[in-house]
């Protein structure tokens, strides 16, 4: 109970955010959103299956195309390009997803990571289409979004209903199905999963969540370029989820608020942006590795029972 | 016992590089029965079973399971027709809790693991707090598998089987690391899922006092080959028994 509490809290927070603070720091708020997305959808990968993926970016970048080569291009509207882009991610996340659910542990994140760059190098190379290095420039939300403030609440909305949606799935018998995925492959065959089944069916999904999160950048961009796909754009999510902290549903969020805000904050003043993000990393795996969230859970169970520490237990 | 055959192996054939882990083995279970296989280490009893269940793959023969010939099937399908296993090593998931490892088998049985919208913890309630009853793990609903001391471990390990609803089920010493009393209990109940479900069961043991309890019927293994095969009274008296295995206990 008290965990709804907390959320409502912080959910009403982020709906008079805009009254507190100046346009910088709104824009600041709608990319954590979008990254957050990003990076939840990740951790259904990372945190809830186990594998670690490499390429999460592909997914992020052709929802982001989908929907910019169909609002510059075809002038569709935004409502019926989101979808499209999930579908769109969806496709390519089931097409390289057969391919890579075959694999686990590192051969799964090369694997990964190759059919990511393999989506980048197509974009990037296929001029006539894509506009490669050029990128896609004038994607302009609909009149209705076009104040910074309107595409924030736009996209805390959308946001919401997604991580609703993936909560949802995390707690259900499939999410339940990929955490025995992830503790224990093998036994799950035992008790009749088609593994390699449920591993691709959790890739789509995370791939299409990806989609949506990318397919809201470009109207709020207003431009997209290849580099969305490209594989340092895929450790993003990976940061993120380990500042934040892959055992629980929210982590990942947790991780875009820190990471997010650390850049706008930090690039105000300094070049040194990738160097202070590699101390920070630093500091969360040597020091805190279940994240912020894991220490958060810790000090919780503390007063409850003995709880494990969850290294612990992995064999 | 009905007189209905429910495992038919034929002449199964394995080898790992030179090493011929299973060689030639027939064997023939009835539908209701309680057997034993037993050999000394490394007889190839763990590799027989991991061939009955899909993990490996025969180089030849036949495995029919009711019926159907299962051969080169993988294990989940195996699983849906009706076989569970329960691990020599207990192999669980050790980062969920006694509820929610028995749970996964049971919503895998009830074919409910693709429902994306409902919350687990709805479903399966009632089937899953009595299979914790029945195998003794109420008491560790939710404790964490992996902290769980070594008899629990090998209970949890029953129960996930169990949670299967499996017709035939293959028990690897199922009361390896337990003490004399647990032993007892866990056969016990072994020996009463065998009496009222009528359920189908075949264990291996080093225990030599286990195996002559509540096995009527065993199956030597030794270096992969079938030498002896026929009720407990029959294998003790049997010579080639007793000098690879038997004997070796006395």
């Amino acid at each position: 109970m008290k965990r709804y509490l907390f959320l409502g809290l912080i959910y009403a927070l982020a709906l008079v955010l805009p009254l507190f603070i100046g346009e910088f720091w709104i824009h600041v708020a709608v990319e954590i959103l979008i990254l957050g997305l990003f990076a939840v959808s990740f951790n259904m990968i990372f945190g809830y299956m186990g594998q670690l993926s490499f390429g999460h970016a592909a997914y992020y970048g052709v929802g982001a195309y989908v929907t910019g080569m169909l609002m510059v291009k075809a002038s569709v509207p935004l409502a019926i390009c989101l979808p499209l882009s999930m579908i769109g991610a969806g496709i390519c996340a089931l097409i390289i997803g057969y391919f890579c659910v075959r694999l686990t542990g590192i051969y799964f994140a090369i694997l990964t990571m190759a059919f990511g760059q393999l989506i980048y190098y197509i974009i990037f190379k296929w001029y006539s289409f894509t506009r490669g290095d050029d990128g896609l420039q004038g994607i302009i939300a609909p009149p209705l979004l076009f104040s910074v403030n309107a595409y924030y609440y736009f996209t805390l909305f959308i946001a919401t209903a997604a991580l609703i949606v993936m909560w949802y799935i995390s707690e259900s018998p499939f999410g339940y199905t990929m955490r025995a995925i992830r503790d224990n492959a093998d036994r799950t065959r035992f008790i009749g999963i088609n593994v390699r089944k449920y591993m691709l069916i959790n890739f789509v999904i995370a791939g299409m969540f990806a989609g949506l999160a990318g397919a809201l950048w470009g109207p709020f961009n207003r431009s997209i370029a290849p580099d969305l796909c490209n594989w340092h754009h895929s450790g993003t999510p990976v940061f993120m989820t380990v500042i934040g902290g892959p055992f629980g549903f929210f982590g990942p969020m947790i991780g875009s608020v820190i990471y997010t805000f650390l850049m706008a904050f930090i690039t105000g003043f300094t070049e040194y942006w990738p160097l202070t993000i590699g101390l920070v990393i630093i500091f969360v795996v040597l020091f805190v590795p279940g994240g912020v969230l894991g220490v958060f859970e810790n000090k919780m169970k503390g007063f409850r029972s003995k709880a494990p520490k969850s290294e612990e237990t992995i064999p | 016992m009905s007189e209905e055959v429910i495992l038919k192996v034929e002449k199964l054939n394995k080898a790992f590089g030179g090493l011929k882990a299973t060689n030639n083995v027939s064997y023939k279970m009835m539908t209701g029965e309680i057997s034993a296989i037993i050999g000394p280490n490394g007889a190839g009893k763990s590799t027989f079973f991991n061939l009955l269940t899909g993990y490996h793959f025969p180089d030849s023969g036949n495995i029919f399971f009711k019926g159907v010939n299962i051969t080169y099937w993988p294990p989940h399908k195996i699983t849906r027709l009706g076989i569970a296993r329960a691990f020599q090593v207990s192999n669980l998931y050790p980062r969920l809790t006694t509820y929610e490892n028995v749970r996964q088998a049971i919503l895998s049985q009830q074919k409910k693991t693709l429902n994306l919208f409902t919350p687990a913890h709805r479903l399966a309630k009632k089937e899953t707090q009595e299979l914790l009853e029945i195998t003794g793990l109420s008491h560790q609903t939710n404790m964490t598998a992996g902290n769980l001391p070594q008899g629990d471990k090998k209970r949890l390990e029953l129960a996930i089987a169990l949670g299967n609803k499996p017709d035939l089920v293959f028990l690897d010493e199922p009361t390896a690391g337990m003490s004399g009393e647990e032993t007892h209990e866990t056969m016990e109940l072994v020996k009463r899922l065998n009496e009222e479900i009528g359920l189908t069961i075949l264990f291996t043991e080093h225990d030599m006092s286990v195996v002559f309890g509540y096995a009527r019927r065993l199956t030597v293994l030794h270096q992969g080959t079938v030498i002896a095969e026929g009720t407990p009274e029959e294998v003790r008296a049997n010579e080639e028994a007793q000098r690879v295995y038997i004997g070796e206990e006395a």
